[in-house]
């Protein structure tokens, strides 16, 4: 049973790896008997197997803490086999990969370490540090980005189209240890930007103003805007009540009264009677008619009817605060409006010489 | 007599309807300024006065069930004739075949007395009512037509016919089962090939509870 279990990881261990996973594991593996060699102090054999593993490490993409330390092994030992040159481009690509990296003055002698400060120094590049993806409200938000230097120079970093023509420029000026660099998500007219990709260039010089090094930064973006809400209907007419009396009622009183009244009068004649007087039926009548009129005043066409009035009232007051507040939440939408920025890999780009 | 029997069918029909339904008593209180007339061999008599009675109804779904009394004494408007007592009465069994109209049937019993005779009238009727909303649903006006199917009265003329009515209007107060009641009614009789004619009329004027 365990030989079939062991078996079952070997088989799984094996589908799992990748040729990328492979390159990288032989590339540490480089670096670790590249290290290795350098503490013995067999420093050809240090440099043989470190360019090695970092080119590896290089070509796998790895991290760039993985690289910057193979990197500055291989300087130092190219260093202590008196290749000075080599060692100092060596510095110049770690600096380059990695303006923020410093050697670790418990591991790397003065002598190392003197020579990386001055390489830093000299060589006058960027980090940008800037979030993978990023949402901004266009009212008054901004893309933060961090401009880490290597040593003190002039930057000038702008917004490019595609094309490389400029969009906005965003600072021109020197820059220190590090910098900060924000964009509104608006071009230089204040206006939303019209594209969906642009370019960051950061432009570093030389105090004499020579052209360093150009650090280049893929944005692509992506105007948010929220769905609204769609406005409530108003109310239907047959949530509403009438608010003008119907003729009907004011009809029926008028004529059921004066039914009743010939019904009253005539009622004599009805049961063959004809030698009774008149004044019981006329009163009776005449109460009925008073009644009739009063029923058809009350109940007259087209009069206002407060309580129907008052309950449509309120309907629509209801409808107006739900109208109200959809509007005001889509007010709030349509000003909620964000620019999403997704930030790619940087790419140096190569100064064209003097 | 044929009518007669037909309207005890209609009752049966009611009455077999009665399952479930709930009672719905109605009571009132009535002043009536009555008037006698009677014709009599090229004579006429009249007497005049006020009566006051009561009424109740119970009504049992479309069945219904009237009973009245009414007395007073009538004075003679014209001639030395001694006055008279009036006392009147009847038992109504009725049905409601829709709900505007009631079909009823029952004896009506009436007496003037005066120096010590009395003088008794008994109507065997059929009556039809016929009652509606006219002013919203506060004031429902009625008219009500009878018909004696028989009658005896101890008067020397034979009974030809007599017939009578009765329209008004009932006013019922808001969401109280008070009624108040004016209406104006009249019977007519006729004795003896029209020899004799015996005619009663009057307004009346009622106050009733009634719960609906």
């Amino acid at each position: 049973m365990r030989r079939h279990l062991a078996w079952l990881g070997v088989l799984g261990c094996a589908l799992g790896a990748t040729p990328s996973t492979a390159a990288a594991q032989a590339a540490d593996s480089l670096l670790v008997s590249g290290i290795r060699a350098y503490r013995n102090l067999e420093f050809d054999q240090a440099a043989l197997q470190l360019r090695r593993g970092v080119g590896q490490l290089t070509a796998a993409g790895a991290p760039v803490a993985h690289r910057a330390q193979g990197l500055v092994y291989l300087g130092a030992a190219e260093l202590f086999r008196g290749r000075r040159d080599s060692a100092l481009a060596v510095f110049r690509r770690l600096v380059l990969l990695d303006p923020r990296f410093r050697p670790d003055r418990l591991v790397f002698p003065p002598e190392v370490t003197s020579v990386f400060e001055g390489v830093r120094l000299r060589t006058k590049t960027v980090a940008i540090v800037i979030p993978r993806d990023t949402a901004i409200p266009l009212q008054d938000g901004a893309l933060r980005a961090w401009l880490v230097a290597s040593s003190f120079q002039t930057v000038n970093v702008t917004l490019l189209y595609e094309n490389g023509t400029s969009f906005r420029p965003l600072y021109f000026g020197p820059i220190g240890d590090s910098l900060p660099v924000q964009w509104d998500g608006r071009d230089a007219a204040g206006q939303p930007v019209p594209v969906d990709r642009l370019l960051l260039r950061v432009a570093s010089r030389a105090p004499t103003g020579e052209l360093a090094s150009l650090l280049q930064l893929p944005l692509d973006l992506k105007i948010s805007r929220p769905d609204t809400l769609p406005w409530p209907d108003a109310p239907a007419g047959s949530e509403l009540r009438p608010e003008r009396a119907a003729g009907g009622p004011a009809t029926r009183a008028l004529l059921g009264g004066l039914l009743l009244s010939a019904a009253v009068v005539s009622l004599p004649a009805a049961v063959g009677s004809h030698d009774t007087p008149s004044g019981p039926r006329v009163a009776v009548a005449s109460a009925v008619g008073v009644a009739t009129a009063l029923g058809y005043l009350l109940h007259r066409p087209s009069r206002p009817l407060p309580a129907n009035i008052r309950a449509n009232e309120s309907v629509r007051q209801a409808w107006r605060a739900r109208l109200a507040a959809v509007q005001a939440e889509n007010a709030r939408r349509l000003a909620d409006v964000r620019l999403r920025v997704h930030a790619g890999d940087p790419a140096a780009i190569e100064a064209a010489g003097p | 007599m044929r009518v007669g029997w037909l309207l005890l069918v209609a009752m049966a029909v009611g009455v077999a309807r009665l399952s479930g339904q709930t009672i719905h008593p109605a009571v009132a209180a009535s002043v009536v300024t009555a008037r006698v007339r009677t014709e009599q061999l090229g004579e006429a008599f009249q007497f005049s006065g006020a009566a006051f009675g009561g009424e109740g109804t119970l009504s049992l779904g479309r069945v219904e069930l009237g009973l009245s009394y009414l007395q007073g004494r009538l004075d003679p408007d014209t001639g030395s004739a001694p006055a008279r007592d009036l006392i009147e009465g009847s038992v109504l069994l009725g049905v409601r075949p829709v709900e505007w109209l009631t079909l009823s049937a029952g004896p009506h019993a009436r007496a003037y007395a005066a120096n010590g005779q009395t003088q008794r009238w008994v109507y065997w009727e059929l009556r039809v009512r016929a009652a509606k909303p006219f002013i919203g649903a506060a004031v429902r006006g009625y008219a009500e037509l009878w018909r004696a199917v028989a009658a005896d009265a101890n008067v020397p003329e034979p009974f030809d016919h007599a017939q009578g009515g009765e329209a008004g209007m009932v006013v019922r107060l808001a969401r109280a089962p008070l009624e108040a009641r004016v209406a104006y009614r009249i019977d007519h009789a006729v004795l003896g090939g029209g020899t004799r004619l015996e005619t009663v009329d009057g307004v009346v004027i009622g106050v009733g509870l009634s719960w609906h």
